[in-house]
């Protein structure tokens, strides 16, 4: 590499540095009235358009042991610290997370990629203690039965089908509805048309494509990875109900484990029905809102509110089955292991002849 | 195996929730802790493609023999939102790459770090620290 080259490697650098503090300063918080009213499109809707982040490091459910609804500014920059720091410092060599590529060099850790700001301690916003409701006896058989289907695959790297549908590149957490950041690429671009509303999801490339002209829901026996969405406008809020999902996609914990706590928790079902609540309260921000009934699923109604934050574009066209040799690579390697543990055991057992 | 894995599962969620960076894949199940590797080599191409990009490496064997490695790098969305192109990374750029191989046994690898040959890193590294502490 040349030094003119290497330098522009170094200058792409600052780039990124600089644009990250740009996007993380630049964020207001929520739980604040907004007196924003949104420039129209052409036709006259609310203008959405433009490139939205929804990552953050708020989670979803509150932490164990906080009992307040909203952390002050210092806490939340202690915790963004603490949080940063993590995820830069370095895995030790000969542990399972050292077995990665780098996500700082790849400008994928969340503060480094940009930061929504809330003081929320969680993004659950009702029940009131920030926790999921409890859930039914019938989607604890649901789960177990999802469990027990992986199992007899032979565990989550066993068959192709065992593993998760990021994996797969089927649909990521990000795509919902509801949308939840996925760690990073959690960006979205909102188009508006007369008489629809399209949200591309980055991960893993998913359009949403909203009709506005009132139509009906369509027949239960339709049913879909992402529902079926509906949308209306409420004032300033574009509001959307979506209905018919698959039920192969559960929310938020799509194998039934939450990845924050590695606690087993089921996720939604087929009945699951959203309400999203869209409202550009600032130039640079939209408040994203959602209301979760599964009766199937949960003892009560639950919802969430999270902020939107504008960012710069375009999106990269995340074509997940272009390049997902992981798939590939993770059978292989498992195919390995048995054959090594078939191995054994015919060894073992030649030895006590 | 089977308990085995179940750890490995249960551990990785745990980490997961530690670092809350949502790994698209399940990276020790694809490569091996067993064996980590430093490869020195010549870029040939960069798949800057999803869910994780490859860099291709020519790299000189001891006996004289140049095998082509493939080494698993991050999603490059964040770095083309910057401005990243493949040109960013010419073909010929020499690289050192510190890392663990597949389990197969064939020439690929997890890019754990990525430097050029005077230390400095490919990309980024550390800057989020220094984000943080400015504000």
């Amino acid at each position: 590499m040349t030094i003119t080259q290497r330098s522009f490697v170094s200058i792409r650098v600052m780039a990124l540095t600089i644009t990250a503090i740009v996007v993380v300063g630049a964020v207001p918080v929520t739980g604040q009235e907004s007196t924003y009213t949104a420039p129209r499109t052409p036709d006259g809707q609310p203008d959405l358009q433009g490139f939205w982040s929804n990552q953050t490091y708020t989670p979803l459910e509150r932490p164990d042991g906080v009992t307040k609804e909203f952390y002050t500014a210092e806490e939340v920059a202690e915790i963004e610290t603490g949080r940063t720091q993590g995820e830069v410092s370095q895995t030790t060599p000969g542990t399972i997370p050292d077995v990665h590529y780098d996500f700082t060099q790849f400008g994928l850790d969340r503060s480094q990629s940009g930061l929504t700001r809330s003081l929320r301690t969680s993004l659950i916003v009702d029940p009131p203690n920030g926790k999921l409701p409890p859930v039914t006896a019938l989607a604890e058989q649901r789960a177990a039965e999802q469990r027990a289907a992986r199992e007899r695959m032979g565990g989550r790297w066993g068959a192709a089908e065992a593993n998760e549908l990021d994996d797969r590149c089927i649909i990521m957490i990000g795509a919902g509805p509801p949308m939840l950041n996925t760690g990073y690429n959690s960006n979205y671009q909102i188009v508006q048309a007369p008489g629809y509303v399209m949200i591309l999801v980055e991960m893993v490339h998913d359009a949403r494509i909203i009709p506005l002209d009132g139509r009906d829901h369509p027949s239960p026996k339709l049913r879909q990875w992402m529902g079926a969405p509906r949308g209306r406008w409420e004032g300033e809020t574009l509001v959307v109900e979506t209905s018919n999902f698959n039920g192969k996609n559960p929310f938020p914990n799509r194998s039934s484990v939450n990845a924050e706590t590695g606690r087993i928790v089921p996720g939604s079902g087929d009945q699951m029905r959203v309400t999203e609540r869209f409202t550009r309260v600032a130039e640079d921000q939209i408040n994203y809102e959602f209301r979760v009934e599964d009766p199937e699923t949960w003892a009560r109604p639950w919802s969430a509110e999270m902020p939107m934050q504008k960012t710069n574009g375009p999106i990269f066209e995340h074509a997940c089955h272009e390049g997902n040799y992981g798939l590939y690579n993770t059978l292989v390697g498992n195919r390995l292991e048995e054959a090594q543990a078939a191995a054994e055991v015919e060894a073992a057992g030649t030895d006590s002849r | 195996m089977r308990t085995r894995l179940g750890r490995l599962v249960v551990w990785g969620g745990l980490l997961l929730g530690a670092t809350s960076l949502s790994a698209h894949h399940a990276f020790s199940a694809e490569f091996d802790i067993t064996k980590p590797l430093e490869l020195r080599g010549t870029l040939v191409k960069w798949e800057m493609i999803n869910p994780h990009s490859w860099f291709h490496l020519d790299v000189t064997e001891a006996d004289g023999t140049v095998v082509t490695w493939l080494v698993e790098g991050g999603s490059p969305n964040e770095l083309i939102r910057q401005g990243v192109t493949m040109n960013t990374v010419p073909v010929e750029t020499e690289l050192i790459v510190d890392g663990y191989r597949s389990k197969d046994g064939t020439a690929k690898a997890v890019g754990r770090n990525f430097t050029l040959p005077d230390g400095q890193r490919l990309f980024l590294g550390g800057s989020a620290n220094r984000i943080s502490n400015e504000r």
